[in-house]
């Protein structure tokens, strides 16, 4: 069980997959917060920084490339882990981002809950 | 006309990258155009759609698939990978999924219609697949707004430059009258008969040039949505060149006898007859008389696989094997079950081209016709087929069974589908005589040439078919397929 302190914020347009992601990480402890975009994502992390952005790639008005560009840009924000996940060939992705991690879409429960851990668990870039 | 003054806009074709579908549609999607494709789920409408994306992305050109309550992307892309149009490398620089369900659901109609401006201009995108537009015609307050949201999407296609198809499951009329708005109206459809279902596509609506009418058949197979343009509405309707004397003979001295002159080139016969009284051999030795004089050939049958047939042609010295094996032969073979006449007609036409066919025999056409589901289909699909092998000099021959196996009656199973537009008609039987069971074959009509009209018993024997002299019992008695010769009363 996750420490409740921990805030996960599920970001995907796919409005079926961003309910099940919220129910499934709450179950494990996991405080969560949704957004269905990356514009929203970056308004709900106005009001809550949270430890970890599970973002979906391909989304409307913001995507997850520009999301996280803007969360690497923010100095309040650059340390938060950042876990990526796609329904397109992840491989490519990691190609193109290296560095970050991502989750293969479909992904069972066990593969995310691991990535979800590892994520927040890796050394990440310092505050300030 | 001078520096000032512009032309008239002629708008491009959009490849949909589907075979088959851009003959129907007079050479693919215009331009800045608005389509619907609607049918039930399960039609085929996304399998399309992304088919259209991955052909257009191929080209260079960028595609935004929205979803509206429909299946994940993650499921969808999983169910396209095994497709043969579906390529990774597109993702997702050049084909983008998104959802757009959720803006439906808090904004309505004018945040969704948002949503599709902004993003086809974000992704600098030529392509715009909306797939649930039920959903979107359910969300709409009226049909008035929904009719509205279509218009405006049809302006900004028009500004912006993009083509939209918008994918609907039908509710209701299949058709609605808040369709008609747009450039262009595709229905999928499965139909069933007793156990049998068959997918059909029918253009309802085309702006901008001539489609080809009525239903045309298609299947989704790991190539992806293929259509076969109904045969009628393809063919070219030109007069067939004149093949002038040409002659085609059987390879069968005794046969060829009969016919001093030999066939027209390029016609057609019908060898009818019950089962056993040797249509096949008789297809068969046409072919190999063909590959002896250097001349392609094509074998379509139904019921007898490829293996027996040549090994019954071998049986009486038809050697087609080593032909099979260098391509000069090929045997297309299709189950009589579940298949399909468009499908076997466009197999084999296809073949024709390709090879430049000279020689067709087409066994077992009774099984072809029972692939179709309309019998007043018929008539007109076989004259075209006829008139299209015409067309390309392809001399050919159609096995038809009947029924009886003695008697006085002839049945056609075809009424005057084939027999109508067959110029060589040939009619085997079998007869009882002495206590033997014998064939005949008699000519009952020739185009162009002079024949010889008596019934000859047709032997089938280790070295090859060989035809009697002309049958001596009296024609009455032969007729009812029990023989006595003159004077023999016992």
């Amino acid at each position: 069980m996750a420490p409740a302190t921990e805030t996960v914020l599920v970001v995907d347009d796919e409005q079926g997959i961003l309910e099940a992601l919220a129910d499934l990480l709450r179950e494990e402890g996991y405080r969560v917060l949704t957004a269905s975009h990356g514009r929203e994502a970056l308004e709900r992390m106005a009001e809550v920084k949270p430890d970890l952005v599970l973002t979906d790639w391909m989304m409307p008005v913001l995507d997850g490339p520009a999301l996280i560009e803007r969360i690497r840009q923010d100095p309040a924000l650059r340390h938060v882990a950042v876990l990526g996940m796609s329904a397109v060939d992840t491989n490519g992705l990691r190609r193109q981002h290296p560095g970050m991690d991502f989750l293969q879409k479909p992904f069972d429960i066990r593969a995310l809950m691991k990535q979800v851990r590892k994520s927040l668990d890796a050394p990440r870039v310092q505050e300030g | 006309m001078s520096p000032t003054e512009q032309h008239p806009p002629v708008f491009e074709r959009i490849a949909t990258g589907v075979p088959g579908l851009d003959p129907i549609l007079g050479g693919g999607l215009m331009a800045s155009g608005v389509y619907i494709v609607v049918g039930e789920p399960g039609a085929g409408k996304t399998i399309l759609a992304n088919q259209l994306c991955y052909q257009q992305a191929r080209q260079g050109t960028r595609c935004l698939y929205v979803t509206l309550l429909a299946e994940s992307h993650s499921r969808m892309l999983a169910n396209l990978r095994s497709m043969a149009f579906f390529d990774a490398a597109q993702l997702p620089q050049r084909i983008y999924y998104v959802s757009g369900f959720r803006m439906l659901e808090e904004q309505g109609l004018p945040g969704l219609l948002e949503l599709l401006r902004r993003e086809m201009r974000n992704h600098g995108a030529g392509i715009l697949v909306l797939d649930g537009l039920v959903q979107a015609q359910e969300a709409a307050g009226s049909s008035r707004d929904f009719k509205k949201f279509i218009h405006e999407l049809q302006v900004s296609a028009g500004l912006t430059r993009f083509t939209a198809l918008l994918l609907t499951s039908s509710v209701g009329p299949t058709v609605h009258p808040e369709y008609t708005m747009v450039d262009g109206i595709l229905e999928l459809r499965e139909r069933t008969a007793a156990m049998r279902s068959w997918r059909e596509l029918q253009v309802r609506k085309f702006r901008g040039s001539a489609s080809l009418s009525g239903s045309h058949h298609f299947r989704i197979s790991e190539e992806g949505v293929e259509v076969f343009p109904r045969l009628e509405t393809v063919v070219s309707r030109e007069q067939p060149p004149d093949w002038g004397t040409q002659r085609v003979r059987f390879g069968v001295p005794t046969l060829d006898a009969m016919i001093p002159e030999g066939l027209a080139a390029a016609s057609t016969t019908l060898v009818m007859g019950p089962p056993g009284c040797g249509k096949t051999i008789l297809g068969a030795s046409h072919l190999a008389e063909g590959l002896r004089l250097g001349e392609p050939g094509l074998m379509v049958s139904f019921y007898e696989g490829p293996d027996r047939l040549l090994h019954k042609a071998a049986n009486v010295g038809l050697a087609l094997g080593s032909a099979v094996r260098d391509g000069r032969l090929k045997l297309q073979w299709n189950m009589p079950v579940e298949s399909n006449l468009d499908l076997v007609a466009h197999t084999l036409l296809e073949d024709v081209r390709k090879r430049g066919v000279k020689r067709l025999f087409v066994d077992g056409l009774s099984a072809m016709v029972e692939t179709s589901h309309e019998p007043a289909r018929i008539s007109p699909f076989f004259a075209a087929l006829t008139q299209e092998l015409r067309r390309l000099g392809v001399t050919t021959f159609f096995t038809l069974e009947t029924s009886r196996l003695f008697g006085p009656e002839m049945d056609v199973p075809l009424g005057t589908g084939l027999s109508g537009v067959a110029e060589n008609l040939l009619f085997m039987r079998h007869l009882e005589l002495n206590g033997r069971l014998r064939r005949l074959l008699s000519i009952f009509k020739l185009r162009d040439a002079d024949y010889d009209p008596t019934l000859r018993e047709f032997l089938i024997t280790p070295q090859g078919i060989e035809v009697q002299p002309p049958f001596q019992p009296s024609p009455e008695l032969l007729l009812t397929g029990i023989a006595r010769f003159p004077g023999n009363h016992s």
